[in-house]
């Protein structure tokens, strides 16, 4: 399974380096670094996910001795990866540009809301394609319009929800952050797995 | 004789096509030609044995093994090569080797290199550059570079010029010299079985028409030639396909000896080929959905 992820790697080799680039000149200007984590981790993972979605790339890794189940975990494992290696010449960067030492908080929050994205994205495109994920969120943007009919209110309860989370003992609001996106995270990779499954190629 | 690929009694359907009650069993050790025309089912039982499709019933073995309990076992064991490029495009052949290898427990290096100065593939050019017969090279060596017991191919020698299309039956047949090698390939060139099939497996319409020993179709299937006079009610029905003109008939049969005995010297009998087998139990067919209509 990791030659899957290493495999990952090699197809990324030529645009990785351009992807480091950009990423210092962004460091430069002093744009929000959450930010910036968070949009290049997403680009580098659903680019990864893409290379794979063609029939052609689905014939060959299924043909080679692969469970599919094996082929959709290295997917999410190669996320973690890639998250990894977005934070660290992030984190590095931030320290020789900036002077300033990341806090893992910061690091926290970029990573759950990764997780968090990719929780949604991967089945969604394992089920249709990549390519139908802005059509996706749009769709539900609209549902989202349509239940604030029914409940107005709506807005202020996910926010009162927040406030209860956030005046959560310190570290006992950090767990439920680990502990729900973990959750989410697993729950995802499971459906993915069964969705894969009865793929037809 | 042993088996390495068995299907028994495989449905499988999809809109507007079948695959019905398919049974198969590819021997070890020999090269079985599998043919068919157009949408006859041919790379659906392809993708059925390289688990790319799950059947909806029926079993399927490989090397004694179930295909579903043992898939990374039996593809440790397998050698494939699709009719399209299945390789990722913008990296080169030496890339692509380093993805693959890993995958295979019994990979070797000296064999891939081997095939490549054989081939004259370029090993730092993009795959995208790559001509199709190139592509179909570098698909085979890659499918060859395992020590695979068993080499599975949709199509191969579709686009390829007669040169190498000679080559490549050279190298498979060189590939099942010591007896332990099985190759199941499609094909709808069927002049390439001549030189190298052992065993013929014929589908049409997602119906196993026949498994047999290349030389015994011709012993027992006929072209058969005669008068228009000769063709009544009766006599149509000893043939699986007919060809009428205004001079006479052209008829293939599945029983040479039968028809030598009711016809005698009035028809002229020729040895068929394998197209002909193809054209004519298409034409049968249509002939029987008249009839019942």
């Amino acid at each position: 399974m990791l030659d899957l992820i290493r495999k990952d790697m090699i197809l990324q080799k030529k645009t990785l380096p351009f992807m480091l680039l950009f990423l210092f000149i962004y460091l430069f200007v002093n744009v929000s670094t959450s930010w910036v984590a968070i949009v290049f981790c997403i680009v580098i993972i659903m680019n990864a996910f893409e290379t794979d979605e063609t029939s052609s790339a689905n014939l060959l890794l299924n043909s080679l001795p692969y469970t599919r189940k094996e082929i959709v975990s290295s997917k999410y494992i190669g996320a973690l990866f890639f998250i990894f290696l977005t934070l660290l010449p992030i984190f590095i960067g931030n320290w020789m540009i900036h002077g300033e030492i990341m806090h893992w908080k910061v690091l926290l929050f970029i990573t759950s809301i990764v997780m968090g994205f990719i929780s949604f994205a991967f089945p969604f495109s394992y089920l249709f394609k990549s390519k139908y994920l802005l059509i996706g969120s749009g769709a539900v943007f609209v549902i989202y319009m349509v239940t604030l009919r029914f409940i107005p209110d709506l807005n202020d309860r996910v926010r009162e929800v927040v406030q209860t989370v956030l005046s959560l003992d310190n570290s006992l609001f950090y767990f439920t952050i680990i502990l729900s996106v973990a959750l989410l995270y697993v729950l995802s990779w499971i459906l993915s797995i069964r969705i894969y499954s009865r793929k037809v190629f | 004789m042993e088996s390495v690929i068995e299907l028994q009694h495989v449905y499988k359907a999809f809109k507007g096509f079948e695959l019905k009650d398919l049974s198969i069993s590819v021997k070890k050790g020999f090269v079985t030609g599998f043919i068919g025309g157009n949408g006859a089912g041919k790379s659906t039982t392809i993708k059925l044995i390289m688990n790319l499709l799950q059947p909806d019933s029926g079993t399927i073995s490989i090397f004694g093994m179930d295909l579903k309990k043992n898939e990374k076992e039996i593809k440790q064991r397998i050698g494939f090569v699709f009719d399209s490029n299945i390789f990722y495009e913008n990296i080169t052949l030496t890339e692509m080797k380093e993805i693959i290898k890993p995958a295979y427990r019994k990979w070797d290096d000296s064999l891939f290199d081997q095939y490549v100065d054989m081939f004259e593939l370029p090993l730092k050019k993009n795959l995208k550059t790559f001509s199709k017969g190139m592509k179909m090279k570098a698909s085979l060596t890659i499918a060859l570079s395992h020590h695979a017991e068993l080499i599975i191919m949709d199509e191969p020698t579709s686009g390829l010029d007669p040169i190498f299309r000679s080559e490549l039956l050279d190298i498979l047949r060189n590939l099942i010299q010591n007896g332990e090698r099985t190759i199941f390939f499609s094909t709808h060139i069927t002049t390439d079985l001549d030189r190298i099939a052992d065993y013929i497996t014929f589908i049409h319409n997602g119906q196993h028409i026949f498994t047999k020993e290349y030389y015994k179709i011709e012993e027992e299937f006929a072209i058969v030639k005669g008068g228009p006079n000769l063709l009544d009610r009766d006599t149509e029905q000893e043939f699986i396909g007919i060809r009428k003109t205004n001079h006479g008939f052209r008829a293939l049969t599945a029983n040479k000896q039968r028809i030598e005995n009711i016809f005698g010297d009035t028809v002229i009998i020729e040895k068929p080929t394998l197209e002909d087998i193809m054209l004519y139990t298409k034409k049968g067919e249509e002939r029987d959905a008249r009839s019942y209509s």
